[in-house]
């Protein structure tokens, strides 16, 4: 299996091919072989040993970004692969109409501007709270407000489109 | 003797209690709202009853339906943990009138004690030194601008109903006194429903520094030690130790002596908390009296050796306290982490959502009082401590390498936490120096974090694990838990049956 992985944003061309015995791999990073001995001890949690050296690996699955942790680093990385799980994430172009994305999952407490408004860059737009704190959501750019797709008193995920500003 | 004690209360400490009651025999009684229904508390207790929906408001804040839930359970007292409604005084009283013994002070001490003007006429009483200012609310701007002048800048705003560091500004001349005076007033008025705002001299540097006091029915009160709690962000404490690395025998007893006249004073019984502000000359000051048990009171446990939940109950029992100030011994050093749901990397922000991973520390020395459980969705409704990691060892170096070797066996996933925050206070040479005090944190976070990068070997592991997991998603599928969804689509036509029934036959 050939991967193009992208880990702490540099990118790597990896090939990981299962062994002769269960549990162990010949894996080529950027054409350097090295021999991994890896045993899945429950979902998401892999002891690894390459050259004598023991590594626990952590798959996070977190929902906006995949990670790894390795002791007390905690890693963001992507797989690019036809055939992988994870298809890299493309960044919107800046242009055109932008979204304003809810930062953290919580409550809207406040919306500050109303359908068709002009905003300036940095203005403030909606009032989420969670846990006791709020946090005002403010506009990417300057524009007019197209699409106000929440009330206050809804509940929101981190990530989910608030509103549009074109 | 009582028999059956409700917890008025969620998280940790709920479990916390739980577990006290259990090792001396007592029945308990789990309350919880709706967006706790799968909380660890609720399945640790003998009894659990709903109290309503997640808003606290509308559950853990609603003391006449915990009542109705004591009276038809039949417990004979409540246990109200911190926060919530552990320092309402009405609320204890209306435990009294029920005939529900309310484990902590009476509501005449907690009165007293309770808004910080008034606790500062009763620590004059005791003859216990604070910040010189006003002990009355400022009835006018005039009357601000008067005290300050007497006192000197820099002064601070302080909301007499205040905690947590709302409605408090700090003023460093004349001219800005108006604008924080009305700044302080509104935010007050927004956060506790009182606008009363009181005036003290600004302490500079100041290391926060608290005693535990233990008071039985009978007038006897010991002090139990301090604990230092001056790492804080926004007012905010994010580690505490016992013992104090600046506190010596004397000014222990000094101040343990002094928060011991204040209780008494105060006609207080059970646990109790002083804060004080200690300045670079060891002077002391009082702060606050806060009538409840403290989040942070294992450090104290494990320095004293005490149960401090077992001797609230058998306080609340009227029983004498089961020994005296000189039997009081300090051993060790014990460290306290509060970790959080917050992302320190995206200013702090509150990161609740499911726990998809969950390892946790052990070994020698380790204690960690949580309330989640890999699978567990923390609530977006309530306060974001996740857990509270405590490290004990014979001296303060020890403390913070056992803390240090606990945060890496440690791992939170699915959501972000400030587990690498801790890794970086406790690497940081004015922390282990004991160079600290209630700023410390700020200017931490103001510079530059070296950060660590991974080594060659770690950063050839993670390319290697990150293949090796994807090769396994490709041959095997989720089993080897690459997948983030949790509740995935059933992947055979039994298993989808099954759950069609489970959830039929579910209420």
């Amino acid at each position: 299996m050939k991967l193009d992985l992208e880990i702490e944003g540099q990118s790597r061309q990896v090939e990981v091919v299962p062994g002769d015995v269960p549990g162990r791999w010949q894996i080529k990073i950027d054409d350097t072989p090295i021999e991994a001995d890896a045993c899945l001890l429950r979902p998401g949690v892999l002891s690894l040993i390459i050259g004598g050296v023991a590594h626990r690996v952590v798959l996070d699955a977190d929902p906006d970004e995949p990670v790894l942790h390795l002791g007390a680093q905690r890693i963001a990385w992507q797989a690019d692969d036809p055939r992988s799980f994870r298809r890299r994430r493309r960044h919107g172009a800046a242009e055109g109409p932008v979204t304003l994305k809810a930062s953290m999952p919580g409550r809207v407490i406040r919306v500050l501007v109303e359908r068709g408004t002009h905003v300036a860059a940095h203005q403030g737009v909606i009032v989420i709270e969670a846990m006791k704190m709020q946090n005002e959501l403010k506009s990417p750019k300057e524009g007019r407000v197209t699409e106000l797709r929440v009330a206050p008193g809804d509940t929101v995920a981190s990530g989910q489109v608030l509103a549009v500003i074109h | 003797m009582l028999r059956k004690v409700l917890i008025a209360n969620r998280g940790e400490i709920a479990l916390r209690i739980i577990r006290a009651c259990r090792e001396l025999g007592l029945a308990t009684v789990a309350v919880f709202s709706d967006a706790d229904r799968a909380a660890l508390h609720v399945l640790a207790a003998d009894e659990a009853w709903r109290l309503g929906p997640a808003a606290a408001s509308e559950s853990y804040l609603r003391g006449d339906l915990i009542l109705e839930i004591a009276r038809r359970s039949g417990a004979d007292a409540i246990h109200p943990g911190y926060g919530f409604l552990s320092e309402n005084a009405g609320f204890a009283e209306a435990c009294e009138r029920s005939g529900v013994k309310f484990i902590g002070p009476p509501a005449s001490a907690m009165r007293a004690l309770g808004s910080k003007t008034r606790a500062r006429q009763a620590a004059d009483r005791a003859g216990m030194p604070r910040t010189p200012g006003s002990v009355t609310g400022l009835a006018s701007l005039d009357e601000a601008l008067a005290t300050a002048a007497k006192i000197g800048y820099p002064v601070m705003l302080k909301a007499a109903a205040g905690g947590g560091g709302k409605g408090m500004r700090a003023v460093a001349q004349p001219a800005d006194l108006a604008s924080a005076f009305a700044a302080a007033q509104s935010e007050a008025e927004r956060a506790f429903g009182s606008g009363e705002v009181y005036l003290e001299k600004l302490i500079e540097r100041p290391r926060h520094i608290e005693i535990q006091v233990l008071a039985d029915e009978h007038g006897h009160c010991v002090y139990l030690g301090e604990r230092e709690c001056s790492v804080q962000r926004r007012h905010q404490k994010v580690i505490e130790e016992a013992p104090s690395a600046v506190v010596g025998e004397d000014l222990r007893r000094r101040m343990g002596e002094a928060a011991v006249r204040l209780a008494l004073a105060a006609g207080y019984t059970n646990a109790g908390t002083v804060e004080f502000l200690v300045d670079e000359e060891q002077n002391f000051y009082f702060l606050e009296m806060n009538t409840r048990l403290q989040v942070e009171h294992p450090v104290t446990e494990l320095v004293t050796g005490l149960d401090l939940v077992h001797l609230q109950i058998r306080i609340a029992q009227g029983e004498r306290l089961p020994f005296v100030q000189s039997d009081v011994v300090l051993r060790g050093h014990a460290i306290e982490c509060r970790v959080y749901a917050e992302d320190p990397d995206n200013q702090f922000m509150p990161s609740p959502g499911r726990i998809t991973r969950l390892l946790q520390p052990g070994g020698p020395g380790i204690r960690e009082d949580c309330g989640i459980y890999e699978g567990w969705v923390v609530p977006m409704d309530y306060d974001p401590m996740l857990s509270k990691l405590i490290a004990f060892a014979p001296t303060r170096d020890l403390a913070i390498d056992r803390m240090l070797r606990a945060l890496d066996e440690y791992v939170i996933g699915g959501i972000r936490t400030n587990l690498n925050l801790f890794r970086r206070i406790l690497r940081d040479e004015d922390f282990r120096d004991a160079r600290i005090d209630t700023g410390y944190l700020d200017r931490l976070l103001q510079s530059a974090d070296g950060g660590s990068a991974p080594t060659a070997g770690a950063a050839r592991a993670a390319i290697a694990g990150a293949a090796i997991f994807e090769a396994l998603q490709a041959r095997d599928g989720n089993s080897a838990g690459t997948n983030a969804s949790y509740s995935s689509a059933p992947s055979s036509a039994w298993k989808a049956a099954a759950r069609n029934e489970a959830l039929h036959t579910r209420r």
